[in-house]
């Protein structure tokens, strides 16, 4: 009798353990950024020349990110700094179940110089942060 | 009166003991050097020095240059042409008699003996040269002297002189009660008054007497005549009594002893105020003569800060400092002998604002700070922390065309800074120096150093200045 109780207590913990949809489940209300470069532009959807270092003569820099999964509706932010300085704050809104958002800044002569984009949640939790340079 | 008291405050402690040390110098002076040749030149300069003041204030301008040239060389005449009474001074045998003691002959000559012998050898027609010196060294104006160190007696100078001596011809010394030296050859004076009777003994002796303060008593061979040189002066003396007056003279003894020595007090009473009046003169017009006014721009220090705190602004770096005093000091004034020190002993983070006052400025003696310009400065600090920051490569340049650097990564990606709390809180990031990209055909890694904007950030001890940079490049797409 005892050892059918024993038996009864470690399968309930066992079935418990795999189906606790705690701390998981916490993570899956969040989307997941799976991909983010800095390119040229976009093409069909993915991005053009992905790199660090932009001339300004192509006019544009395009900050692009990937997530997955994303469980419910979700609004990010990609913040644009020139030197340490924030130049400007955009809001994109994630769909579920996966979404892939971009934003873009216009070039100027006087945006040459180091650049950082830090993309947080509606939080201000900052999930990633892609540092380039517009040069020449 | 209200002038006077004000006046009479304004001395400092330093300036009594600035006037009456050099006071005391100037009487040490004159009482060492009184009655020689140097002490004459020495007043003739300081007449020069005065004249070259009175013609620069007139606007005498070439006085002025001219006087000024000769006081240059002053000093240099005065060592070279006055060695000897420069060194017989120092040469002293103890430092009172240079600081304290007063200078009098410690043997006094036995004029009498001297009086007796020289009328002794006038009545025998027995040539003679005997030599008294003053305060003057000889060595240089006599030569060929035999040492005798003989006490004076009158038979000991009748046997110098005897014409079978062989010193006979030259000169004796008599240093106090001593013959210090026999058969010394004088200078010969090239006067052309002289009578024609002198001889070469009187010669000498006028020789010796126009280049020294010596006394030279002369007996005369042919004659039987008593002859005294000193300085320009040459007379016959005919009587003892005479002779002895003026031996008593040129030693510094005087039958009415009591009388030279009250004199004698008097006169150097009177050259100690003369002393002290002159250099409270020169004191004076260096400290209160002129009133002007110059200004001057110093940087402030920043003293006794605590080491946790920085300074991370100060409303000035430079105050403008309108200082007073003679034209004579203010010209000679330099910079850095003015400081502008503010304690910062006792200031917490933040910003402060101090006033500053004279306790804050330290000028040289004699110059007084009329106003400071701004009266006020604020100062800034801020604790000094540390943080660790991303290091990020500055890129610059044009790519080769058909070519995109697609990655950069940093080594160390991370770099510890210290700073001042409120400004390492505006900084996320350390940039490198430009890194320039136009020769960047393929893949690979460079150093770079780390730039430290603004200049109070500093890297942590043990971090490195440079990172290395491994960056990839690939051709562009379609």
């Amino acid at each position: 009798m005892r050892k059918h109780c024993l038996l009864c207590l470690l399968t309930v913990m066992l079935v418990s353990a795999l189906f606790d949809p705690g701390p998981l489940q916490g993570q899956i209300e969040k989307p997941i950024l799976v991909d983010a470069v800095l390119c040229e532009d976009m093409r069909d959807g993915v991005p053009l020349n992905p790199g660090v270092v932009f001339p300004v003569s192509i006019g544009k820099v395009v900050c692009y990110a990937a997530f997955d999964p994303v469980p419910r509706r979700a609004v990010i932010y990609h913040n644009w700094y020139r030197k340490d300085e924030l130049n400007t704050k955009i809001r994109l809104v994630l769909q579920p179940p996966r979404w892939a958002a971009y934003s873009t800044i216009q070039l100027r002569e006087v945006d040459k110089g180091p650049w950082r984009i830090e993309i947080t949640d509606d939080e201000g939790q900052v999930l990633d942060i892609l540092r380039f340079s517009i040069t020449d | 009166m209200e002038k006077a008291i004000l006046f009479l405050s304004s001395i400092r402690w330093q300036d009594v003991l600035d006037i009456t040390l050099n006071g005391y110098i100037l009487f040490r002076l004159y009482v060492l050097f009184r009655g020689t040749n140097a002490f004459r030149v020495l007043m003739g300069i300081a007449l020069l020095w005065f004249l070259q003041r009175i013609s620069s204030s007139l606007g005498l301008v070439v006085t002025s240059w001219f006087v000024q040239g000769i006081l240059a060389v002053a000093a240099i005449i005065i060592i070279v042409v006055f060695r000897n009474e420069i060194r017989s001074v120092l040469q002293a045998k103890n430092l009172r008699s240079i600081f304290w003691g007063f200078p009098r002959p410690s043997v006094q000559t036995p004029v009498q003996i001297v009086v007796d012998s020289v009328f002794e050898l006038a009545r025998m027609r027995t040539g003679a040269l005997i030599v008294l010196p003053g305060n003057e060294d000889l060595s240089e104006a006599t030569h060929s002297g035999i040492r005798w160190r003989g006490l004076v007696s009158k038979e000991m100078i009748l046997s110098i002189f005897w014409p079978d001596n062989p010193v006979h011809d030259g000169a004796i010394v008599i240093q106090g009660n001593e013959v210090a030296e026999v058969g010394v050859i004088l200078p010969l004076s090239h006067r052309q008054d002289l009578p024609s009777y002198y001889g070469t003994r009187h010669r000498a002796a006028a020789g010796l007497a126009e280049t020294t303060d010596a006394l030279a008593l002369v007996v005369s061979e042919e004659r039987g005549n008593i002859t005294v040189a000193k300085g320009s002066e040459i007379r016959t003396v005919r009587e003892e009594g005479d002779l002895s007056k003026i031996l008593e003279e040129h030693i510094g003894i005087s039958t009415v002893q009591q009388k030279g020595m009250k004199k004698e007090k008097l006169e150097l009473a009177a050259a100690a105020l003369i002393s002290f009046l002159f250099i409270t003169g020169v004191w004076l017009s260096f400290t209160r003569g002129l009133d002007t006014l110059i200004t001057l721009d110093i940087p402030v220090e920043y003293m006794k800060r605590d080491p946790g705190l920085e300074i991370i602004d100060a409303s000035v770096n430079t105050v403008r400092l309108e200082l007073s005093g003679s034209g004579a000091l203010l010209k000679t004034i330099k910079p850095d002998q003015v400081k502008v020190q503010v304690d910062l002993g006792k200031v917490t983070a933040g910003t402060s604002s101090f006033t500053i006052t004279s306790r804050d400025v330290s000028l040289p003696p004699g110059v007084t700070l009329r106003s400071v310009r701004p009266p006020v400065i604020d100062v800034t600090l801020d604790v000094l922390t540390r943080k660790e920051l991303p290091v990020q490569v500055d890129w610059a340049g044009k790519m080769p065309p058909g070519l995109i650097l697609t990655e950069a990564k940093t080594t160390p990606e991370r770099m510890q800074v210290t700073g001042p709390k409120r400004i390492l809180d505006r900084v996320s990031t350390l940039y490198t120096e430009k890194v320039y990209v136009d020769n960047m055909e393929k893949s690979g890694a460079l150093t770079s150093q780390i730039v430290l904007n603004p200049a109070s950030l500093k890297l942590a001890p043990g971090g490195r200045e440079r990172v290395i940079i491994d960056y990839k490049v690939k051709e562009k797409g379609p």
